[in-house]
Formats: structure tokens, sequence, C-alpha cells
């Protein structure tokens, strides 16, 4: 079944290489946005099942951006995913508590992603 | 996984990583003028914290595209620049070393 999901993220290389993760091997419909505030606009315009975050941007970061779209009615109860770099449990905990639906670790795996956020929205 | 999409989506990913090839030598490239210029006792702070994003940002990245040694690497020069006052100066020769691998790990990926 295809799914759609928006990834935020800044980094070019992770966005792309996400997107075309989540295309090729689940055939879901993705969207991007480089930027928090890009990101908040596209989840309004796009309206996605999901969202795939990134914790550390320039301006707006995830948590920010997690905090925005959950005052937009529009958005607030789309489930939101934390994509971080950061590995110590301090950090997972504290990202954890924001009240997103999980936390994922970079690196991923391209071939695996698409089942790992499945496994946490029950889309399996 | 579609059994077909795996070797098209290694194909795709090789795309990509030549394009960014160059993106990853540059954050190399920062980290090996942050070793050279610690050693040299002349890192300045915006050096410092360059070096760390720049190894924060390896780290997240490498294992991706298969470098699952290059994202160990960078989270250790990412642990040695995430000190306030900078790493330690006992690492210093490490700074350098696990530059000088990360850049063979990478040239080596084609």
């Amino acid at each position: 079944m295809s799914h759609r999901i928006l990834i935020i993220d800044d980094e070019d290389d992770i966005r792309e290489v996400a997107a075309l993760s989540l295309e090729t091997v689940a055939g879901w419909d993705v969207a991007v946005a480089n930027s928090g505030a890009q990101g908040l606009i596209r989840a309004a315009e796009f309206l996605p099942e999901a969202i795939l975050l990134d914790v550390m941007m320039p301006g707006m970061d995830g948590p920010s951006t997690f905090r925005e779209l959950r005052k937009n009615p529009a958005t607030a109860a789309i489930p939101v995913l934390l994509l971080t770099a950061k590995v110590q449990s301090s950090d997972q905990r504290r990202f954890a508590d924001l009240g997103v639906k999980a936390v994922l670790v970079k690196p991923f795996d391209p071939m695996t992603l698409s089942t790992q956020i499945a496994d946490v929205l029950g889309w399996s | 996984m579609e059994p077909s999409a795996q070797p098209e989506l290694q194909h795709a990913i090789d795309l990509l990583w030549a394009k960014f090839r160059p993106e990853m030598e540059e954050r190399i490239a920062v980290l090996e003028m942050a070793a050279a210029d610690f050693a040299a006792d002349r890192l300045s702070q915006s050096q410092h914290e360059a070096a760390n994003t720049a190894a924060h940002k390896l780290a997240g990245v490498l294992g991706t595209f298969g470098l699952t040694r290059g994202t160990v690497l960078a989270r250790e020069l990412e642990i040695m620049y995430s000190r306030e006052n900078g790493p330690d100066p006992a690492v210093a020769a490490q700074l350098a070393s696990i530059a000088a691998e990360l850049r063979k790990l990478v040239q080596n990926r084609g």
C-alpha cells in the first residue's frame, strides 16, 4: 500500500538517499523539505501520513519544527519520527520525551528504512 | 522489498555517492586541516566548531553509503571535538590519523 511521507532534512545527501529509498523500496509518495520553515509549509500542503524530521538543522531545528507542527491543527496529529546522528542515550531520551512517535538513528540502511518506519507506524 | 528493487536501489545509491562524494571530501578536508592546526597549537574556535560539525555529518551519512567503519571513525572524531575547550592534546596524533583513514575509505568507495 502506498503511503505519503514528508522528509525534512537540511543535508542534501541524507534527504536524497532517504527519498530514493522510500520511493524505490516501498513505493511511497515522498515529499521533501530542506529546512524546518520549509517543512512546515510543505506539511500543511502535502498533508503526509508521517514526517521524518532531522534533529540538527540550522535555524529552526527538529524539536522546534515539531512544536510548530503541533500548533497547527492541520498538522498537529501527523506522527513525527525524529532522525538523528546523536547516539547517546541521554540525547535519545530527551528527543523521545518531546512526544514524537520514534527516534531513528543515522546512519540508516536504505534497504530497510521503510520497514523500520512501517513497523513504528503499524503500516506493516 | 521486491528482489528486483535491490540492484536498482544499489545502483541509484552509487550514483548519489558519486554526486555527494566531493561534499564528503570537503568535510574530510576540514578535519585534516583542523588536525594539522591543532597539532600546531593554532586551532581557532570556528575551526573547532567546523570540525565538530563535519565529524557529526560524516558519522550520520557514511554508514548509509555502506561505509560503516567510516561512521565509527567519524563518531570518534566527533567525541574528541565535542569537548568545550577543544580536543585533549593527548589525541593530537589520532585526530590526524583518523582523518587520513577516513580519506582512504572514501577514496576506496569509488
